[in-house]
């Protein structure tokens, strides 16, 4: 009695502890979504209400959308560039191997301040013609492609040839055992990456911060950031944040729902 | 397909390769492997390879004399070396003191949620997905919190700590910088710790160990690869760390930090020569930082 005792008291501290920190993670966005929603009135009383939401609906959708369709181009010119990169690198044998592996994973080691200054300089003198939407798009798709080349690896890893081989024995050309065969059977594993991609894209803001200078294009994170700065605390600006925010938990909590957790342990999760 | 019998199969393959048929099959396979890596690598050197390129020249010329006519000198480095001791002395502080509390709130995290729980667990690592969100968000949240008033005020209140002291400060930067690799923390030290062997400490405790001894002298040695690995991969991320030290951090602490100051140098003032410099110093030291993080954890993949 005295063990079992003693065990639950140790159990339930560890479920306390890890609820104490997962609360502490979770805090800036319960505090941003609170704010969002809590109106103070003339009379001094704070109340529950949607009106902030209601009211940045007119500006701020047009910086959503485009901030979406940049991360959904970057996602789907990562799929397909990732994923025959990953395929060579994991079934190709060739020298120089994991000198090219660490030269096509050398943005994801460089900070992101560094990288977008290097990327303007290379706008402003090289490629004038990538100044504004497809500046966007290149830079978050070169800059997120080691996500999508880890989780197309992995896949690969886990993925037997002989299944692809018997395709072929039977009949199958190579792009219909690709399609057929392949495609179904690391697709769960490539979904990892496709999701780190969206939500990291959607959500980048240093790189828009350094590269809006001249086009003004702005994305919904950065226009986040220049209205914390003239705004602060405004209500609006607390909206803004957890609207985007929530367009990115959302797609986490579809993605864990439908797949699971067992994809992103190679890459973020233990 | 002649017979399905493995060792005829292996005679007819031995016999196919004069030296003609074996350059060439070998010479197809390396095209197509070419074939298939090269849209990554075009991108990479396009975007990568060439805009650093470009930073390391201009980083050797005179504030923003690339524009027009270059010249190439190291005064920017002897800049750095002269007036930006402080900033990198700030930096460096801030993001490895970050990287402390990471570790000492990360490793019982991982090693509670591999060892002890069972039920949740999945819910656990979702929510570790929220930090990776963004910066941005993370800091904007701190920052309520830390306002006159917040949710934590209390906590002030009870400690009689005035809670405007507390606002624009290096620990509530530390706070931010912390929640924002604290995943990254959890996930090196936990892979470390699961591939240690239960026999290892079975043994221990078999032997007559007492709990607390078997995990000073068998666990937490043998998951200091990933200890370090883990301190070592907080470190290079935060020191990219913009909108936290910005929005946290007040005057000193937020200004005076070599990301902020390649953007305020680089865009504001135009010293576009001072800013690549910045840039590449920060660079090189996040390249050590994660050739030693990639050698401590021997290279997983590849």
């Amino acid at each position: 009695m005295n063990r079992k005792t003693s065990m639950l008291v140790t159990t339930s501290a560890c479920y306390l502890y890890l609820i104490v920190c997962c609360a502490i993670l979770l805090l800036p966005f319960m505090v941003t979504l609170v704010r969002s929603v809590s109106v103070a009135q003339p009379g001094g009383s704070v109340v529950f209400s949607l009106s902030s939401y209601n009211e940045i609906v007119g500006s701020f959708w047009p910086k959503i959308n485009l901030s979406l369709s940049i991360s959904l181009l970057t996602v789907a010119i990562d799929t397909s560039i990732g994923i025959p990169a990953a395929y060579a690198l994991v079934r190709h044998d060739f020298r120089g191997k994991k000198a090219l592996f660490s030269f096509l994973n050398g943005v994801w080691y460089v900070p992101g301040v560094c990288y977008a200054m290097a990327l303007v300089l290379a706008y402003y003198f090289v490629y004038k013609f990538f100044l504004g939407f497809w500046g966007y798009v290149a830079a978050y798709s070169c800059g997120f492609l080691f996500l999508m080349l880890l989780t197309c690896m992995v896949a690969f890893r886990h993925f037997d040839p002989r299944y692809e081989e018997a395709a072929r024995c039977l009949g199958a050309g190579r792009l219909r055992s690709f399609i057929r065969v392949t495609l179904p059977l690391i697709g769960p594993g490539v979904t990892a990456g496709i999701l780190l991609t969206f939500v990291l894209s959607f959500n980048e803001f240093i790189t828009a911060l350094l590269l809006a200078g001249p086009t003004r294009l702005m994305t919904a994170p950065l226009r986040v950031y220049s209205d914390i700065r003239m705004y602060g605390v405004r209500e609006t600006v607390a909206a803004e944040a957890t609207v985007l925010q929530l367009i990115s938990l959302i797609v986490v909590v579809l993605y864990l729902k439908f797949v699971g957790t067992r994809y992103l342990r190679g890459v973020i999760l233990i | 397909m002649g017979s399905n019998v493995r060792g005829v199969n292996k005679v007819e393959q031995t016999q196919i390769p004069s030296f003609f048929w074996r350059y060439t099959l070998k010479f197809g396979r390396r095209i197509k492997t070419l074939a298939m890596l090269s849209p990554a690598l075009l991108l990479e050197v396009g975007l990568f390879f060439i805009p650093l390129l470009m930073l390391i020249i201009i980083s050797f010329t005179e504030k923003a004399s690339f524009f027009f006519t270059p010249v190439y000198t190291w005064i920017n480095y002897l800049d750095i070396f002269n007036f930006y001791g402080f900033d990198f002395q700030n930096t460096l502080t801030l993001v490895s003191a970050a990287a402390f509390v990471d570790l000492i709130f990360g490793y019982p995290f991982a090693y509670v949620m591999i060892r002890k729980i069972r039920r949740f667990a999945d819910l656990f690592r979702s929510i570790m997905l929220i930090p990776l969100f963004g910066e941005l968000y993370i800091a904007y949240g701190l920052w309520f919190v830390f306002l006159p008033g917040g949710p934590l005020s209390f906590i002030f209140d009870f400690l009689n700590i005035p809670i405007s002291k507390a606002l624009y400060s290096a620990p509530s930067a530390i706070l931010g910088l912390a929640i924002y690799t604290f995943p990254f923390v959890v996930y090196n030290v936990g892979i470390s710790l699961q591939e240690i062997e239960p026999s290892f400490e079975e043994a221990a405790r078999c032997l007559g160990a007492g709990p607390l001894r078997t995990f000073f002298r068998i666990t937490l040695p043998l998951s200091f690869p990933g200890m370090l690995s883990g301190w070592l991969m907080s470190f290079g991320w935060n020191l990219g760390a913009y909108a936290i030290p910005q929005i946290m951090g007040g005057v000193v602490t937020g200004q005076r930090i070599i990301s902020v100051k390649v953007y305020s140098t680089g865009l504001v003032t135009m010293n576009f020569g001072l800013s690549a410099a910045l840039g590449v110093v920060l660079v090189v030291i996040s390249m050590i930082i994660f050739y030693i993080s990639l050698k401590v954890t021997k290279g997983v993949l590849v």
